[in-house]
């Protein structure tokens, strides 16, 4: 009885060597696993993060659009001239006596003349 | 015992719910079957089709005309405000912001079964700024690119307009539509429960591309020039419409076309349609005088007639073909160049007579009468030119004077610069370039040669000529400009009867067309007003004043200098006194 006890006791004790491969495999898959995992949250957060950014520049450049037309409004020939009537700043062309032209003299073309008319 | 029994039957009934579950998971996952695979699918699919904005349309400086901004239509959900919202506040916050019936608002908005309704269409951004800033639950603001043109009314018969559906429908937009209109952009994708774009399962991607921009050779200032003048001649003369147009002699460029009555291009479904008609290429007419310009230099060029010949006016009347030829100030006996600067019909009747039928029409056929000039706007008008075989004994001597031949302003313009440009016919340009998205230009027309009507040598004596008519003793001395030597035809006609037959004793077009410098022609301008109402009717009057104030501003802003002269400077004479000079040049 004693020596059938011995025997399974000796049994019990027997070393399973640890699963080296098995847990290296497990350990890669883990990894992977994790990895894949990271990349796709990555991935997820990168294209929201483009998403996001399309909008911003779409709305940018709507933006930008609209503004350059309301510039463009306001700088219209006939918006300034309002704008210049509405300050009082009178605006005309100079007159005939006040205008001095110059003139090529013949065979020296570098020469000016400068008269009043 | 019992009670196991029980808890037996519920761990199965509990494990069966499950197994089917699972059962039903793997075969939609592994094995779905064809119809259920295309509902997930529809379910999940994204295909979104994104409008390329149209292109800009600007000046030949670069100053926008038309462009694509960003609007919102402004729609609600009624349903989920009558569940979820506050209807009072939106109806409140809607009739206070667009001026809708308020009636029918609340009833649009009293609808529990409706889940979309549209308010307002084409609201601007900067217009949305306190309804956004309320936050209301059920308002929606829909993305839609809208047409706008910053300049309004400013060359709204050349620019035209696109209508809601994003299509050119008049004017450079519809001419130009194939280049202005953008590519439209596709995106596959597939979206998530909440209806949101998954961005990893995007399978097509491709950008909207824009419409090209189309840069015209119309001068914002220019054109305004133009706009402003005839303003104030249909203020004076009140004409049931007037128009103008400015051109380049030396290339043929448009640098402005006005047209008035016009509208906002803005607004421009509210415009009744004749104020939208571009009259300075649509609009045929009898020219009258100014069509001696062109019989004279005709005549010139092929040797019937020299500039000092004389020929006698008859006193104002003369019978010819049946019928009297009149003269509306009586002249006896002209010279060629005094017929022109006094605008004898009688001389100019017998002039072409000199050159007899053949001769008049095919000198009028290569100045372009009769044919579109080619101007690259829709709706342009060839005029009419009859061939000789229906033309009766006396109408060479009509023609001769502008009547029995029907034209346009602009081939009006197109012949006399001929006369301008050194006997060279060109055609008329209103497109500068078109320069694409990527910044490339893909189409820029040249000057084009359409005709050689004169030589060089009787285009020279024919401006001089011309010049006499704005000088003292002429018909149009109300065109003449300071420093600067003017050359030009007063036009004056009756209006043709289409009713009763015959011509109106009391309706008028008056024209002046004419360019300057003389010697050194730079620009050409016509001036054209239908049925003067007060103040007069002659095309010296009426017209030759505005072309004057055209051309006073256009030379100083393209800074043409006067005859003779290299460039100008101004001076601080009256307010100055100590001799220094104010430089403005």
């Amino acid at each position: 009885m004693k020596k059938r006890q011995g025997e399974r006791s000796r049994k019990a004790q027997v070393r399973i060597p640890f699963p080296v491969v098995l847990a290296n495999i497990l350990v890669f898959v883990a990894v992977f696993g994790l990895s894949y995992v990271w990349l796709c949250a990555r991935c997820d957060t990168l294209g929201q993060e483009i998403k996001r950014l399309e909008t911003v520049q779409r709305e940018t450049r709507r933006r930008m659009i609209n503004e350059q037309d309301r510039w463009s409004n306001l700088l219209a020939p006939a918006n300034l001239d309002r704008a210049l009537k509405r300050h009082n700043l009178a605006m005309h062309l100079p007159d005939e006596q006040q205008i001095v032209r110059v003139r090529n003299i013949a065979g020296t073309p570098s020469a000016a003349l400068a008269y009043n008319k | 015992m019992k009670y196991k029994g029980r808890t037996i039957i519920t761990s199965v009934a509990i494990a069966t719910v499950f197994i089917g579950l699972g059962i039903r998971l793997a075969f939609l996952h592994l094995r779905p079957s064809p119809g259920t695979l295309a509902r997930i699918e529809s379910g999940r699919h994204l295909e979104m089709e994104t409008r390329g904005p149209r292109g800009r349309i600007l000046d030949r400086n670069g100053n926008m005309l038309a462009v694509d901004i960003a609007a919102k239509h402004v729609c609600v959900d009624p349903k989920f405000i009558l569940q979820y919202g506050d209807v009072k506040a939106v109806y409140s916050a809607l009739a206070s912001q667009f001026p809708a019936d308020r009636a029918e608002l609340w009833k649009e908005l009293n609808q529990p079964d409706s889940q979309y309704v549209r308010v307002q269409k084409f609201v601007r951004e900067e217009a949305l700024g306190p309804l956004r800033n309320m936050n209301l639950k059920g308002v929606i603001f829909e993305d839609v690119p809208i047409r706008d043109y910053p300049k309004g009314v400013l060359g709204a018969h050349v620019i035209g307009y696109a209508n809601y559906e994003g299509v050119g429908s008049a004017g450079v937009e519809q001419r130009m539509n194939a280049q202005l209109q953008g590519v439209a952009g596709l995106r596959i994708s597939q979206k998530d429960g909440r209806r949101r774009e998954i961005y990893q399962l995007r399978t097509v991607d491709i950008e909207p591309q824009q419409g090209a921009d189309v840069y015209l050779t119309i001068d914002q200032q220019i054109q305004h020039f133009a706009e402003k003048a005839l303003d104030n001649l249909m203020t004076k003369y009140h004409p049931k419409a007037a128009w103008a147009i400015v051109q380049n002699v030396r290339t043929g460029e448009i640098l402005a076309m006005a047209s008035l009555p016009t509208f906002n291009l803005n607004r421009f479904s509210t415009a009744p349609a004749e104020w939208m008609r571009n009259r300075a290429i649509n609009y045929t007419y009898e020219p009258g005088s100014t069509m001696k310009a062109m019989i004279v230099a005709s005549a010139l060029d092929c040797g019937a007639v020299r500039a000092n010949d004389i020929f006698d006016c008859e006193n104002g009347s003369w019978y010819y073909g049946g019928a009297t030829l009149h003269d509306s100030h009586p002249c006896g006996r002209l010279t060629v160049a005094d017929i022109i600067k006094k605008s004898s019909n009688i001389g100019a009747a017998k002039v072409a007579l000199q050159m007899g039928d053949a001769k008049v029409y095919k000198c009028l056929r290569s100045f372009g009468f009769g044919d579109r000039t080619g101007l690259e706007l829709p709706g342009e008008d060839a005029g009419i030119l009859w061939k000789t075989d229906r033309w009766a004994k006396m109408s060479i001597t009509r023609i001769a004077m502008g009547h029995e031949v029907l034209v346009t302003s602009m081939q009006m313009l197109s012949a006399i610069g001929a006369i301008a440009n050194d006997g060279i016919r060109l055609r008329p340009l209103i497109i500068r370039k078109v320069v694409n998205s990527k910044g490339e230009t893909v189409l820029a027309p040249q000057p084009e040669v359409l005709a050689r009507p004169i030589r060089p040598e009787t285009a020279k004596e024919m401006r001089r000529l011309m010049a006499r008519v704005t000088q003292p003793g002429g018909t149009a001395t109300a065109a003449a400009l300071p420093g600067y030597l003017v050359g030009g035809k007063t036009g004056t006609a009756q209006k043709v009867d289409l009713e009763h037959g015959g011509y109106y004793h009391d309706k008028f077009m008056a024209s002046f067309v004419g360019f300057l410098p003389v010697e050194n022609p730079t620009i050409s301008i016509i001036v054209v007003a239908d049925e003067p109402q007060q103040g007069g009717y002659y095309g010296g009057t009426v017209c030759a004043p505005y072309f004057r104030e055209i051309a006073d501003q256009t030379v100083r802003y393209l800074r043409i200098p006067p005859e003779g002269f290299t460039t100008e400077y101004v001076t601080e004479i009256e307010t100055g006194g100590s001799g220094e000079e104010s430089i403005s040049d």
